[in-house]
């Protein structure tokens, strides 16, 4: 199975996908190609809520400061304090080992009606 | 319109993301930027910066023209030299930083920021009335690698440009490398030994290929812009525009060093540097290590006991210390100094950070200027 397969990506680069009944999100590997070396990220604490097109979450590389937006409104469930201390992560793993949050949400299906398939992100962004 | 280098091409083929940097199409990276880092700390890299401009000065008064420009002596700099200039408006604000170098008797090569280029040119127009002097810039004729770390010098002396014939630091010379005609000096923007080559366009790529074909054997890389960045930043040196502008002296700006106390001839903005000297201006540049996980940037504001006291002027990672580190101004107060707690506001929250010395990664074989 791909990586990417199930995905749903945001033109703002973050990728949501369905788990067991709670949502995944992460920033895509086109993001991450983009941003370059990253060395700091601030996720929110659990619990906190957002709703769609809010700012949830900073990442910082050699760069620039970006500001990370939540594809659907919810909850956050769980954080990945892995990726908290060793951002680098991100670089090598968007997908598996570098997801950012988990979120509860009652409206993501709603919500996701702008989202693109990975396929349609990718050709989008090109 | 953009304009793009004698080497846009050569580097696109290298893999470089190229970005607009001054009106120039120039490489902010080719693999990453810590990657490049380290190489330039390690090994060696190369830059194509013919962005920068050249301006040629001479003619009979071209010594007492630039005396009148800048704060430093230009009547010390015997031919070959090399000194790190700031040419300053009547308040001593800095238009512009830039390295003189003396070619010969009468005739000067000045270096300068490609995004001041322009207004360095009006100002030296403006001041020429009465000097029998001609200003030729010759940006469009030529291309400025830069060949930066601990292992040009051998580099170098494998391209032919032998230890014992290679130029002493902040010196230029005239050489030959696989049979083109340059200039190579010894100076740079990294904090690192090595060498800038001034060649004439038509044989920039052929030297640009030719090197990174000899710099195999000492792991050279091609180095962008964004590595450009973190390096300097490491060693402290300014960029203009962010740590530098006409609001801010040299004294301010914690280049008081570099400006010659016993100057007789006058200069623009003599009376006011001639004050700061003695007192200080309203502001002064300091360097900052965060104490805590977060990132100084450009234009974050800097807190002393809650109250706003200044400004971030360049800010970033250090890939070498692994520590996050800035320049910045802050208010020209005693209270502030080595070793004091201040804040910066990132996003909102206070994160406290120290006060250091400059600059933050020491070369291995320290040189200084003088």
């Amino acid at each position: 199975m791909s990586l990417t397969e199930g995905i749903l990506c945001s033109k703002s680069h973050e990728y949501l996908l369905e788990k067991d009944g709670k949502y995944i999100i992460g920033l895509t590997d086109y993001a991450i190609e983009q941003l370059g070396d990253i060395v700091f990220l601030e996720l929110p604490d659990i619990g906190a809520e957002f709703v769609k097109g809010e700012v949830f979450a900073t990442i910082e590389s050699v760069k620039a400061a970006s500001e990370i937006y939540m594809p659907i409104s919810g909850k956050i469930v769980d954080i990945n304090e892995a990726v908290v201390d060793n951002p680098e992560i991100l670089n090598e793993s968007p997908y598996e080992k570098g997801w950012l949050v988990k979120v509860e949400s009652e409206t993501a299906h709603i919500d996701s009606i702008d989202l693109l398939e990975y396929e349609d992100y990718k050709e989008e962004i090109a | 319109m953009t304009k793009k280098t004698f080497l846009h091409d050569e580097q696109v083929k290298l893999g470089a993301r190229m970005i607009e940097f001054a009106g120039w199409m120039m490489p902010v990276s080719y693999s990453s930027i810590i990657d490049e880092h380290t190489t330039v700390r390690e090994n060696v890299g190369l830059f194509d910066v013919s962005h920068m401009g050249e301006v040629y000065v001479y003619g009979n008064d071209s010594l007492a023209f630039l005396n009148k420009l800048v704060p430093q002596e230009i009547s010390k700099l015997i031919t070959s030299k090399a000194v790190y200039c700031q040419l300053l408006n009547k308040q001593g604000g800095i238009i512009d930083d830039l390295i003189i170098y003396k070619i010969e008797d009468e005739k000067y090569l000045l270096i300068v920021n490609a995004s001041r280029i322009d207004e360095d040119l009006n100002w030296m127009v403006r001041n020429s009335l009465g000097f029998d002097v001609k200003i030729d810039n010759q940006s469009h004729n030529y291309s400025l690698l830069a060949l930066q770390g601990p292992r040009a010098l051998d580099l170098m002396d494998k391209m032919g440009l032998k230890k014992e014939n290679q130029p002493e630091f902040f010196s230029i010379k005239r050489a030959e490398i696989f049979n083109i005609n340059l200039f190579v000096s010894r100076t740079g923007y990294t904090g690192e030994d090595g060498f800038e080559i001034l060649v004439k366009n038509e044989f920039s790529e052929l030297l640009w290929n030719y090197i990174i074909e000899a710099g195999k054997e000492f792991n050279l890389k091609p180095i962008g812009l964004g590595a450009r960045d973190t390096l300097r930043l490491e060693a402290a040196l300014h960029l203009y525009g962010n740590d530098m502008d006409e609001i801010t002296t040299p004294i301010e700006a914690g280049l008081a060093w570099s400006v010659s106390k016993d100057k007789t001839a006058d200069y623009n903005g003599k009376e006011v540097i001639k004050k700061q000297l003695e007192n200080g201006g309203e502001k002064k540049l300091v360097a900052l290590k965060m104490l805590e996980r977060a990132i100084p940037r450009h234009e974050y504001e800097i807190f002393y006991n809650n109250k706003k006291v200044g400004i971030i002027s360049s800010g970033g990672v250090s890939p070498v210390l692994n520590e996050n580190i800035a320049l910045g101004y802050v208010k020209n107060i005693k209270e502030i100094c080595l070793g004091s707690i201040v804040q910066v506001k990132i996003r909102e929250k206070l994160y406290k950070a120290e006060i250091v010395k400059k600059p933050f990664v020491q070369k291995k074989n320290k040189e200084t200027q003088k």
